[in-house]
């Protein structure tokens, strides 16, 4: 009952939290820092989830003896914390992987400055043999990528601050055994042929919880882990979200008047009332218990999280397929690699940032991991299009994630995008639990948010 | 001439000191403890000031600062979600240190008995749970609370005609889930002080109250009880202390506190204005205010503490 924190606040210092961090990172960083020998270069990744591959990183390391790799993982929002932090007091890190929905944050006002401009740096005759030649900028690699994709790790100021690793795809993860048993088409193209639209998709949900015996259903199955992930695979089939491109570097604010965020919230609200979901959250334990147990059908999956059910649930193996996302592309997630402007070994990083993120890595990557390429290079690439996964009952996992993909149309990211995107996380919430009507809930989530910027 | 005691001892001369060594005091004390106050200054002392000083801003650690007044305050008394979190915090603290103090006792009356086997054994697993992680404590009690496969709602579920608790979503079921959590940890280390004080209790005192024919329960409320008066009271004000400052439970079980802030505590609360919505002057302002709040609690306690003692020696 005392002392209960971990993280060192403390109750007459709490709010020097801030300072002492501060300090503590500092005097971390002066113990990693001190002067290693010229020859091995350590090369430090602050990094989260699977972005940095340990295949790969154990390929470069053989490729290049004279560099260390050494991966630091932290969550997505600590990592964040720790960017912000280190970039005032300097650290160790020499890459810095960072979410897109944080991208906004890092592109406005002097944020950029926290990381190098990568069209200032040149790449060494290092990586020749892997295919990359010399003296090659940010600028001159930028024809493999994604073309919106890329923006995302272009500051206002037009510094490229981060090379996208992935794209987060969006597709939809289903169970064929559970469709058989309820009587549903089984084969992908007549699965996808099935919603076409939302409204579709929540009728054929409708459909599968009624064949639910009663068992079962007071066991909580339902026909999506969590209808409230609905909310954000409808956002960005949008071409905005909470901020809108107005040529200004913070953009203009549009939570409050943006069609498509009505739109999402409505479809979400009425897969919620209609009770299809099992009410999982994702990433929370019974999450993963309930993969094990067929208590959802379906997961509307981007191709990163297809690694994390192959690890939680690999009992299911072959029970799975890949259909596609109602109402057309999806996305969720993807990452940059960036350059902290404090790193000492800005050469080395950004030589081993060129090999990593390069198309013929990205692929080895979508192989093993799962993280769809950001290289559109590779969208007509028979490797990544004919690419199959034996989980996921042989389905074409390239091909299907790749016609998603590019149907997807720019977002602008602004800068609490993250933020915004939890508070109506939250109002979903409230409605799932019935805890408010989802009028009172909406009216709660615009008044949390017009707080986040009153003050 | 008489000799006189001196009324400035620090001005003691050489040859008066009371071992006959040559004093240093005066010229040596303050280098020797210059140690900590240096290093208090600068992690203690400056931090404070520091955060006293932004929280009069809209402070950005990586663009512009502007001076705000006390806009920070005056919105921070506004703010729905401030006074949420203070009543979750004290709900929590009230689950947690109550009826822990009652099964601490308990444990340490039991540990207490003579003619019990393997002592030392049962004192140190008491104090495991305090040396588990965090995370790791909370980890597990979020699969035994769990919606619909945690263990707690399966024996729940084996009593007809009740229904599955959401332990999170709801308000006072979450604050249950963190007290127990909270109590866990800490159960062990508060029996081992009771345990402690319980040892100094003269035997005499049991055995004229067992020749007065007091039962064993009446030994406990009218012999034990009282002997650990000032023993209650720290661990309370510790206990108060520490309940302030719920941080990691919470903020584990879902960094915003639920959907309807229903377990935002006052650390969380600040914790998120700082590092998820970029308000870092609002949030050394939220720090200011869990500084005044214990310090009334602190006057609080300090009153009955002298009364207590002031009780205990008349």
């Amino acid at each position: 009952m005392l002392r209960t924190t971990s993280t060192g606040l403390n109750r007459k210092n709490s709010k020097s939290l801030i300072g002492i961090s501060a300090a503590l990172i500092l005097i971390v960083s002066s113990f990693v820092q001190p002067a290693r020998a010229a020859d091995p270069i350590t090369l430090t990744i602050w990094t989260f989830g699977e972005v940095i591959q340990p295949g790969l990183q154990r390929e470069y390391q053989k490729l290049h003896p004279e560099v260390k790799i050494i991966p630091i993982k932290n969550d997505v929002d600590p990592l964040h914390q720790k960017t912000v932090l280190s970039c005032q007091t300097g650290g160790p890190a020499d890459i810095i992987a960072f979410e897109v929905p944080y991208s906004g944050y890092w592109r406005t006002g002097n944020r950029p400055n926290c990381f190098q401009d990568l069209r200032q740096m040149k790449t060494s005759d290092t990586n020749a043999a892997a295919g990359i030649a010399a003296g090659l900028s940010a600028t001159d690699i930028k024809k493999n990528y994604l073309p919106w994709r890329w923006e995302q790790g272009v500051a206002f100021n037009d510094s490229v601050i981060g090379i996208p690793t992935d794209v987060g795809g969006l597709q939809v993860a289903y169970r064929v055994d559970l469709f058989k048993k309820a009587g549903l088409p089984t084969d992908r193209t007549q699965v996808s042929k099935l919603w076409p639209t939302w409204e579709k998709f929540i009728a054929v949900g409708k459909k599968y919880v009624a064949k639910l015996s009663a068992a079962e259903k007071k066991s909580g199955k339902g026909f999506i882990d969590d209808a409230g992930s609905i909310y954000s695979a409808v956002m960005n089939q949008g071409t905005a979200k909470y901020y809108q491109a107005d040529g200004t570097d913070a953009g203009k604010l549009v939570y409050k008047t943006n069609p498509q965020i009505k739109k999402a919230w409505n479809t979400t609200v009425s897969a919620l009332n209609a009770g299809i979901g099992a009410r999982l959250g994702q990433f929370t334990s019974d999450w993963n218990i309930g993969m094990n147990k067929g208590a959802m059908a379906t997961i509307l999956s981007p191709a990163w999280m297809l690694d994390y059910i192959k690890k939680q649930a690999p009992e299911t193996r072959g029970k799975w397929d890949i259909a596609n996302l109602p109402g057309g592309g999806g996305n969720k997630g993807g990452t940059e690699l960036g350059i902290p402007s404090y790193s000492k070994n800005k050469q080395a990083a950004f030589d081993f940032l060129t090999w990593y993120l390069a198309p013929e890595q990205q692929l080895k990557v979508f192989k093993t991991y799962g993280l769809f390429p950001s290289t559109s290079v590779l969208y007509n690439d028979p490797e990544l299009l004919n690419y199959k996964d034996e989980f996921f009952n042989n389905a074409p996992v390239g091909q299907i994630y790749t016609q998603g993909v590019l149907k997807l149309k720019p977002i602008f990211e602004g800068e609490l995008e993250r933020k915004i995107d939890t508070l109506f996380g939250a109002g979903l919430g409230r409605v799932a639990s019935k805890k408010m009507t989802p009028e009172k809930s909406y009216a709660l989530v615009i008044s949390d948010v017009d707080k986040l910027f009153k003050n | 001439m008489a000799r006189q005691k001196s009324l400035t001892p620090w001005k003691r001369s050489k040859r008066t000191t009371f071992t006959g060594v040559p004093s240093m005091n005066g010229r040596w004390g303050y280098p020797a403890i210059a140690p900590f106050f240096v290093i208090f200054l600068i992690f203690g002392v400056a931090p404070v000031v520091y955060s006293v000083y932004i929280s009069f801003y809209k402070w950005d650690p990586l663009g512009v600062s502007e001076f705000n007044g006390i806009n920070n305050f005056t919105f921070l008394l506004q703010d729905s979600d401030f006074w949420i979190a203070l009543r979750n915090t004290f709900s929590i603290w009230a689950l947690s240190t109550f009826p822990q103090l009652a099964m601490a006792l308990g444990f340490a009356w039991i540990l207490r008995n003579r003619r019990l086997k393997g002592k030392s054994f049962w004192r140190t697993i008491l104090l495991v749970p305090n040396i588990t992680s965090v995370i790791a404590i909370t980890i597990v009690f979020q699969q035994l609370f769990g919606r619909d496969y945690g263990i707690i709602n399966s024996l729940i579920q084996l009593i007809p005609g009740v229904e599955r608790i959401d332990f999170v979503e709801g308000t006072l079921s979450s604050h249950i889930q963190i007290a127990t959590m909270i109590t866990w940890r800490w159960l062990g280390y508060n029996t081992l002080i009771f345990l402690a004080s319980m040892l100094a209790i003269p035997d005499e005192l049991y055995e004229s109250a067992s020749v007065d024919g007091a039962s064993r329960w009446q030994q406990f409320v009218f012999v034990t009880l009282p002997q650990l008066k000032n023993t209650i009271t720290f661990v309370l004000i510790v206990g108060t202390i520490g309940g302030l400052q719920v941080f990691a439970e919470p903020q584990q079980l879902g960094a915003d506190g639920g959907s309807t802030k229903q377990f935002l505590t006052l650390t969380l609360f600040l914790y998120n204005q700082a590092f998820l919505n970029n308000k870092y002057g609002y949030a050394a302002a939220v720090g200011i205010a869990i500084t005044i709040i214990v310090l009334i609690i602190s006057t609080i306690n300090f009153f009955i503490t002298r009364r207590i003692a002031s009780e205990s020696s008349s």
